[in-house]
């Protein structure tokens, strides 16, 4: 993709590079063109392929391990169940039962379940550049022209978290889920005014019941932020490492100049930061697991 | 002044650093600290320690989306 924006507009413009990298495609140009049903265009961008093919992976590899399981004799799981079977619990025990409480943890962990899953599994596939891949493979074995299907997929390939949407959904859900909590626990008259203690004078609550009002709305917006920024900041970070191969390469007019900065510099760098990237998506998907515990937890057990 | 707002960026992103790496600093430091006084409640200090850990690295994220937003929204 570098190359390509190179040679289209005549030298390298790095911002213009890595905001195309790291930005969703436009609805004007998607990879799968769809019709507009209800005034909701359909069509399929990048960050929606890359969220659907992190769908219905998790989808088929916990539904094959989780049928296997059941059907073999002994209780003891064996490979990869194993290894689903440690996070499962690991989240509910060290996750959702410590917040949310022993009554409602078994209400609440399949939803937070599925948040960390899910978020893993976009974030992780992010780090792998199977569309580069394939990008690598159409310029030099296949050459297929500029309108082709595959010739879209290239622009594919980052992380679906990246985008701010997709996380403002998720945060949605969160939302909707310590409301859900709340009237559960208390009843929904009682869960509002839970948000506010109660038995203070009244000019406190003047103060108070905007400040709370704030809150709840705060936090999911907090959430969004969180997660889309650190994964679009880990690809802003590798690429515009790797640009100064570019930079260098136009400064000096040379491209041995370009490749010595590479060698010397930006590949150390990027490998550095991709093994932090590693870090930061395991961490992300278990901040967002843990605030949403967290969250739903402060409206079951009102602490005032 | 074309370029000023770069500038702005910049000095702001120092100061996100400088303030995200104090916090995070004091709050590593103080439980390292703790833990190595008790170590039977590292459990329960490393949990006390990451919520608010996280908090703090929100508000710098948040603050550099701003800074983001700053250079692309010229």
């Amino acid at each position: 993709m570098i190359v390509e924006t190179g040679e289209k507009y005549g030298g390298f413009d790095a911002g213009e590079v890595i905001i195309g990298h790291v930005s969703n495609t436009s609805v004007h140009h998607p990879i799968i063109e769809l019709p507009t049903l209800f005034g909701i265009n359909f069509s399929v961008t990048k960050h929606v392929l890359m969220l659907w093919i992190a769908a219905s992976l998790l989808f088929v590899l916990v539904t094959w391990a989780t049928r296997k399981y059941l059907k073999q004799d002994r209780p003891i799981p064996t490979g990869f169940m194993n290894a689903l079977e440690a996070v499962v619990q690991f989240i509910r025990d060290s996750i959702v039962l410590p917040n949310v409480g022993r009554k409602f943890v078994n209400t609440w962990t399949p939803l937070i379940l599925t948040f960390f899953f899910f978020i893993l599994t976009a974030n992780v596939l992010g780090l792998i550049p199977i569309f580069d891949l394939i990008g690598v493979l159409d310029r030099f074995v296949l050459h297929t022209d500029h309108d082709s299907f595959l010739n879209h997929m290239l622009h594919g390939g980052t992380t679906a978290t990246a985008n701010f949407n997709v996380t403002a959904a998720l945060a949605t859900i969160t939302f909707l889920s310590i409301i859900a909590a709340g009237t559960k626990a208390h009843g929904f008259i009682k869960h509002w005014k839970n948000l506010v203690p109660s038995g203070l004078a009244w000019p406190v609550y003047i103060l108070l019941i905007p400040i709370e009002l704030m809150g709840m709305l705060v936090k999911p917006f907090a959430l969004t932020m969180r997660l889309a920024a650190n994964m679009t900041g880990g690809h802003i970070a590798i690429l515009s490492i790797l640009s100064f191969v570019f930079i260098f390469s136009e400064l000096f007019d040379s491209a041995a100049a370009g490749v010595g900065v590479g060698l010397a510099v930006s590949v150390p760098l990027a490998v550095g930061i991709s093994a932090l990237e590693i870090i930061v998506v395991l961490v992300q998907a278990y901040v967002f697991t843990l605030l949403t515990a967290v969250f739903i937890g402060m409206s079951v057990n009102v602490h005032h | 002044m074309e370029v000023l707002h770069y500038f702005g960026a910049a000095i702001g992103l120092g100061l996100i650093v400088i303030g995200a790496g104090m916090g995070i600093g004091r709050f590593t430091a103080a439980a390292a600290e703790s833990i190595a006084r008790q170590p039977a409640a590292a459990d329960k200090i490393t949990a006390a320690v990451n919520l608010p850990l996280f908090l703090l690295e929100g508000v710098a994220i948040l603050a550099e989306v701003f800074v983001l937003l700053i250079v692309l929204m010229k």
